[in-house]
């Protein structure tokens, strides 16, 4: 049979694409622990080093190399993402929530929502840019248009979660909390919100990484002060040191930590839904 | 009970108490700036400022300029070339994940793998090309350690071809991704049945597999397309100021403060797009497929 040929030739091609997407990887990982300062973002390796890594925490002496710009960028990349992320979870939430009636104009309710993650960055950057400037009159920020910007991008990630979830959401137990005369609100937040509550988690992981990593729409919309993708994208025109290197060292291991977070606070809640059926089982 | 009377009329205004802010806020800050694109494109630019004096002038210097209408066919051009790439380099993996193995476990893991590196920064991604491509890069040590090559190919950084291979890698994932998914939704049985009746497995790929992918596919070439139309980072970052993308001219055009400029760049990027996502979903009705 020919697949019993083809499975294992397969296989060493897809072992091969992941050497593809991985490769650069390794090299950027192994070329951080350059020599410094002279050692260039280049092989050879001059001699081992964690310079570059102490040049970024500022633990080095001063050299021709300026440090990153990273302190401020980062907390505002971070403050950006968190308000990112509340409020494309809430606006998601809501969204979806209403989603499970139907009703008149759905169609084009979901079409523009969608519309959000489907037009590039340069284009959401560029008219919001211009209705800041041009028409309001107002100056761009990071936690104004920036802001929006990312919240348009991130919303349809968080409605879409939302509403995979929502649709296998059993709602009799909802009427069940209706009709002992709970209200709608209180149901909300004591039966339907707990058990949604992984899908929000999702939700709100999507939208922080995907506006802490957003680029294009802040590059328009930020103004002066710059957040962490700008800062790196800064480096792009002048000569590039080991140091971005070192850099995207760590910002990798630090989203491996997020992610670790995430799936902690999922299997705990995951554990704890698996608790409270077994106690309705017993009860 | 009353409650069960009101309940019908409460329940849509509730609806649409859940709805507003959500169109509210997409209607100002997505429709409204992309219109403001397409009214802004007809004022009349000064040095540094942009008057509301409608006028053609912007939309003749674009069609006027050698360099911008270049621009829009380096874009049509990697847009093509990236599609191409993305696609065949990106089937056979999906082929292997979405159908050859038949382990779950081993299918999601397969696609965690693929899905990690988009943790890291999307510019640090793009980054990492440079000491792969570079004339001391890995690639040229590596073939000239192997003795392949005697001489540094100095063609693989600063050009086009670095700036599809880097495209390439950051936007294989989205295409694998859908594909596997249609993939691996295929009834095993309609293979097993094509063989009972002796159908040869590049027959049964021809006539099933392929056709029943097809909607994948063509999900994965409208999330590239659009990411890649959009593009301006990976050229600055790898072809040295060399390969332009309508989004460089937006970006540069902007920086210099020619609104008018970059929003006629932009109503040409907003129409491509929207040809090329019609284009598409031509070749497949996607909501009778999905």
């Amino acid at each position: 049979m020919e697949s019993r040929v083809l499975k294992p030739i397969l296989a060493v091609y897809v072992v091969l694409f992941i050497l593809f997407l991985y490769g650069p990887f390794f090299i950027l990982g192994i070329l951080s622990f350059q020599q410094g300062p002279e050692g260039g973002p280049q092989f050879p390796i001059i001699e081992w080093s964690t310079y570059w890594y102490r040049h970024i925490f500022g633990l080095v002496p001063p050299s021709r190399i300026a440090p990153l710009p990273l302190g401020q960028s980062l907390f505002r990349s971070l403050t950006l993402a968190f308000m990112t992320m509340v409020t494309s979870t809430v606006l998601g939430v809501m969204s979806a929530q209403a989603f499970r009636k139907k009703f008149k104009g759905s169609g084009f309710v979901f079409y523009l929502i969608v519309l959000g993650m489907m037009v590039p960055g340069v284009l959401t950057g560029l008219g919001t840019s211009l209705l800041a400037n041009n028409f309001i009159g107002i100056e761009r920020h990071w936690w104004s248009t920036a802001f929006v910007t990312h919240v348009v991008y991130t919303f349809p990630f968080a409605f879409l979660v939302m509403l995979a979830i929502l649709n296998r959401f059993d709602g009799s137990v909802e009427e069940a909390s209706w009709s002992l005369g709970v209200s709608p609100w209180r149901t909300f937040r004591k039966v339907t919100f707990p058990l949604i509550f992984p899908g929000v988690l999702s939700a709100m992981l999507f939208a922080f990484t995907l506006s802490y990593d957003e680029f294009s729409r802040t590059l328009f919309a930020s103004g002066r002060d710059q957040t962490l993708p700008l800062a790196i994208y800064g480096t792009f025109s002048v000569e590039i040191h080991p140091n971005v290197f070192a850099f995207g060292v760590l910002t990798t291991v630090f989203s491996f930590a997020l992610l670790s977070v995430y799936a902690i606070l999922m299997s705990l809640s995951v554990r704890r839904a698996r608790k409270i059926a077994m106690q309705e089982d017993i009860t | 009970m009353s409650a069960a009377e009101t309940a019908p009329r409460t329940t849509r205004s509730n609806t649409w108490w859940l709805i507003a802010p959500g169109v509210i806020w997409m209607l100002l800050f997505l429709v409204a700036p992309i219109l403001l694109i397409v009214y802004v494109s007809f004022w009349t630019q000064t040095t540094f400022k942009i008057e509301p004096t409608l006028t053609l002038t912007s939309w003749k210097n674009f069609f006027g300029s050698d360099t911008y209408i270049s621009s829009l066919f380096t874009t049509l051009r990697i847009w093509m070339i990236v599609l191409v790439t993305t696609f065949t380099i990106g089937y056979p993996t999906a082929l292997f994940v979405g159908l050859f193995v038949r382990n779950k476990t081993l299918s999601t893991v397969l696609l965690v793998i693929c899905v990690i590196p988009f943790w890291t920064s999307f510019l640090i991604r793009v980054l990492a090309w440079r000491p792969m491509l570079g004339k001391e890069g890995a690639i040229n040590i590596l073939l000239q350690k192997a003795g392949i090559i005697s001489q540094p190919i100095e063609a693989l950084l600063f050009t086009e071809l670095s700036v599809i291979i880097g495209m390439t890698q950051i936007y294989v994932v989205f295409m694998v991704g859908p594909i596997a998914f249609m993939l691996g939704r295929i009834d095993p049985n309609i293979i097993e049945a094509a063989r009972d009746l002796g159908a040869g497995f590049w027959r049964i790929f021809a006539k099933i597999i392929f056709p029943l992918s097809l909607p994948g596919v063509v999900v994965g070439a409208i999330f590239v397309s659009v990411m890649v139309l959009g593009e301006f980072a990976t050229s600055a970052a790898l072809s040295g100021r060399k390969v332009n993308l309508l989004g460089n001219i937006i970006v540069t055009q902007v920086g210099s403060l020619k609104w008018a400029l970059a929003s006629v760049t932009g109503v040409i990027l907003t129409i491509v797009m929207g040809l090329v996502i019609a284009g598409f979903l031509r070749i497949v009705d996607l909501k009778r497929e999905l």
